[in-house]
C-alpha cells in the first residue's frame, strides 16, 4: 500500500470542521443539561412517586434503554411528521439525545438516591424541613455527588454517540467530515482529524465536568 | 592474489553490458496478482438501484453486478464482491480492500485526482423529483425550498452548483434516508438518478412524485487505484470488446429499460 497522505486539504477545510464541532458541543451540552433535569424528575418519581408515576417512568426507561439510539432518532425525524409534528434536524437530534440521556441518567441518579441512608431523611423530617427542602438538600445533592463519576461518563458517551445524528442531516462534526471526505476523497485524512477533534472534545468535556464538580460539591467545604 | 583480482576485474568488465541490459526488477502489478491468485475483488454498492441491489434471495444483482460477473468470467478468474455503501466506494479501493470498484461512479475531474477511471460503461441522469403539490419549474423556483441530496453522489457534486442562492440544501448519508425525508415531508424535493426517482414514484403512487428539473447527464465507469495501469488497460480492452458485441447495451437495457447511449472513450 503506497498511499500518499495529503493533509493540506484538511487544513483548508479546518473552519468547516470547527463549525461542525461547535454544533456537536452545543447539541451535547444542551442535551446534558436538559437530560439531567429529565433524569432527576424521573429518578425522584420512580423512587418516591405514587404507583402510576412509577409505572410510567419505568416504561419510559425500559423503552429507551432497550431500543437503538439510531431508531429513536429516525422516529423523531421521520415518523413524527406523520402525526403532524415537524421538527428540524437539529431539534429532532436534540430531542432524541435528551430523551435518550434522560433514561440512562435517571437510573444512575436513582442509584444515588437509593444510596442515601433512610435515617438521614427521617432526621430531616424530625428537624421540620419541608418536602422540597428535604429533596433538595438531603436527597438530590448528596445523591448527585455520589454518582457524579458515572453521570460524567454517561455525558461523554452521549457526546460521542451524537455522531449518528448526521443520518438525519444535522450538520455536526461527523456530517461535515462525511461531506468533506466525499467531495475531496481524502477520507483517511479527514477521519483522522475528526478522531482527534472528538478526542479533544471528550477531554474538554471531562475537564469541564470536573470543574463543575469542584464548584458544586467541593468549594468551601474543605475547611 | 594479484592475478585473482585481475581476473575478477576482467570478469566484471565483461559482464557489464549484460548487467546494464537486464530489465529492471518490476513490482508485481495488481493485474499480475489477480491472474496469479485467480481471483478479482470488485467493490459494489448494492443500495443503489438499478445498478446494484440485492435480489429476493439476498444475492447481489443490478447492472454493475452483471458487468462485474461478465468481466470476471471473461478474465477467467473467480469473482469476490466487496459490498460497500456509496460513501465507501472510493475508500475501499484506496485501502486495498478491492482491486476495482464497479459502482456507477460518474466521471468527475475531482474524483480523478485520487482514483483512475476506466472508460465509461453506462450513463445516468440526475433529476430533481418532488410531490405534485410542490411547484418547481425552473431553477429559480428552488429558492426557499428544502432539497434533499445524498453524500458522495453526483448530486452532491452538481446540485449545489446549479441551485440559486437561497436554496436550502439538506445532506443525508444514504439514498434511502433522502427518499424517506421526501416521503415524510422533511424536504420539499430530492435530487437523485432518474432510475431511482422512477422506482420511488412507482412505489408510492399516493404521493404523486414527478420529475421537476433535469440537473445533469453523466457517464460512469469502473475505477482502479492510481498507477494500476495494466489493470486499467485490460478493463478498457474488455469494455471496448463488449461495447462492440452489444453485451454492455443488453445489460443496460435489462436493468434500466433504456437504450445505452453511445459511450465516449478517453
Amino acid at each position: 500500500m503506497n498511499y500518499v497522505f495529503q493533509f493540506n486539504v484538511v487544513w483548508d477545510h479546518l473552519p468547516e470542521l470547527f463549525e461542525g464541532a461547535l454544533l456537536t458541543i452545543q447539541l451535547s451540552a444542551t442535551a446534558m443539561a436538559l437530560g439531567l433535569c429529565v433524569a432527576v424528575v424521573c429518578a425522584y418519581g420512580k423512587s418516591a412517586g405514587p404507583r402510576p408515576v412509577r409505572w410510567v417512568v419505568a416504561a419510559y426507561v425500559e423503552l429507551i434503554r432497550n431500543t437503538p439510539f439510531l431508531v429513536q432518532i429516525f422516529i423523531f425525524y421521520f415518523s413524527l411528521p406523520v402525526i403532524g409534528i415537524r421538527l428540524t434536524a437539529n431539534t429532532a437530534a436534540l430531542a432524541a439525545m435528551t430523551i435518550n440521556l434522560g433514561a440512562y441518567a435517571s437510573e444512575i441518579v436513582r442509584a444515588g438516591i437509593e444510596a442515601i441512608p433512610h435515617g438521614q431523611i427521617e432526621a430531616a423530617h424530625a428537624l421540620g424541613l419541608k418536602r422540597l427542602q428535604i429533596f433538595r438538600f438531603i436527597i438530590i445533592f448528596p445523591a448527585l455527588k455520589t454518582v457524579y463519576p458515572a453521570l460524567a461518563s454517561q455525558f461523554i458517551l452521549l457526546m460521542l454517540s451524537s455522531s449518528v445524528v448526521s443520518t438525519i442531516s444535522a450538520v455536526e462534526l461527523t456530517a461535515i467530515t462525511n461531506s468533506l471526505a466525499s467531495t475531496t476523497f481524502r477520507s483517511f485524512e479527514f477521519y483522522f482529524v475528526a478522531t482527534g477533534l472528538y478526542l479533544a472534545m471528550a477531554l474538554g468535556f471531562r475537564a469541564g465536568l470536573s470543574a463543575i464538580y469542584w464548584v458544586m460539591f467541593r468549594r468551601g467545604r474543605a475547611a | 592474489m594479484k592475478i585473482a583480482l585481475r581476473f575478477v576485474a576482467v570478469a566484471m568488465l565483461l559482464a557489464m553490458p549484460a548487467i546494464l541490459a537486464a530489465p529492471p526488477a518490476r513490482a508485481e502489478s495488481t493485474l499480475d496478482k489477480i491472474l496469479k491468485e485467480k481471483k478479482i475483488r470488485v467493490a459494489i454498492d448494492v443500495g443503489n438501484p438499478p445498478f446494484g441491489i440485492l435480489d429476493k434471495d439476498g444475492q447481489p444483482d443490478g447492472s454493475d453486478v452483471a458487468v462485474a460477473r461478465q468481466m470476471a468470467k471473461d478474465m477467467g478468474v473467480e469473482l469476490e464482491f466487496v459490498q460497500v455503501p456509496s460513501t465507501g466506494r472510493i475508500p475501499a479501493l484506496l485501502a486495498g480492500r478491492a482491486d476495482v470498484t464497479i459502482a456507477s461512479i460518474s466521471v468527475t475531474s475531482d474524483r480523478a485526482k485520487t482514483v483512475m477511471y476506466c472508460n465509461p460503461n453506462g450513463a445516468l441522469q440526475i433529476v430533481i423529483f418532488g410531490p405534485k403539490s410542490i411547484a418547481i419549474k425552473t431553477p429559480a423556483d428552488l429558492v426557499g425550498k428544502r432539497i434533499g441530496i445524498t453524500r458522495a453522489t453526483l448530486e452532491e457534486a452538481t446540485v449545489p452548483k446549479m441551485a440559486p442562492q437561497g436554496t436550502n440544501i439538506v445532506w443525508f448519508d444514504d439514498i434511502s434516508a433522502t427518499i424517506q425525508a421526501m416521503l415524510s415531508g422533511q424536504v420539499d424535493a430530492v435530487a437523485m438518478t432518474s432510475f431511482a426517482g422512477k422506482t420511488v414514484a412507482d412505489g408510492n403512487p399516493d404521493k404523486q412524485i414527478e420529475t421537476k428539473l433535469p440537473v445533469t447527464t453523466a457517464f460512469y465507469g469502473p475505477i482502479v487505484r492510481p498507477s494500476d495501469f495494466e489493470l486499467r488497460q485490460w478493463i478498457n480492452t474488455w469494455l471496448f470488446l463488449n461495447n462492440q458485441n452489444g453485451t454492455l447495451a443488453s445489460i443496460y437495457k435489462k436493468y434500466t429499460g433504456l437504450d445505452l447511449p453511445q459511450l465516449p472513450v478517453f
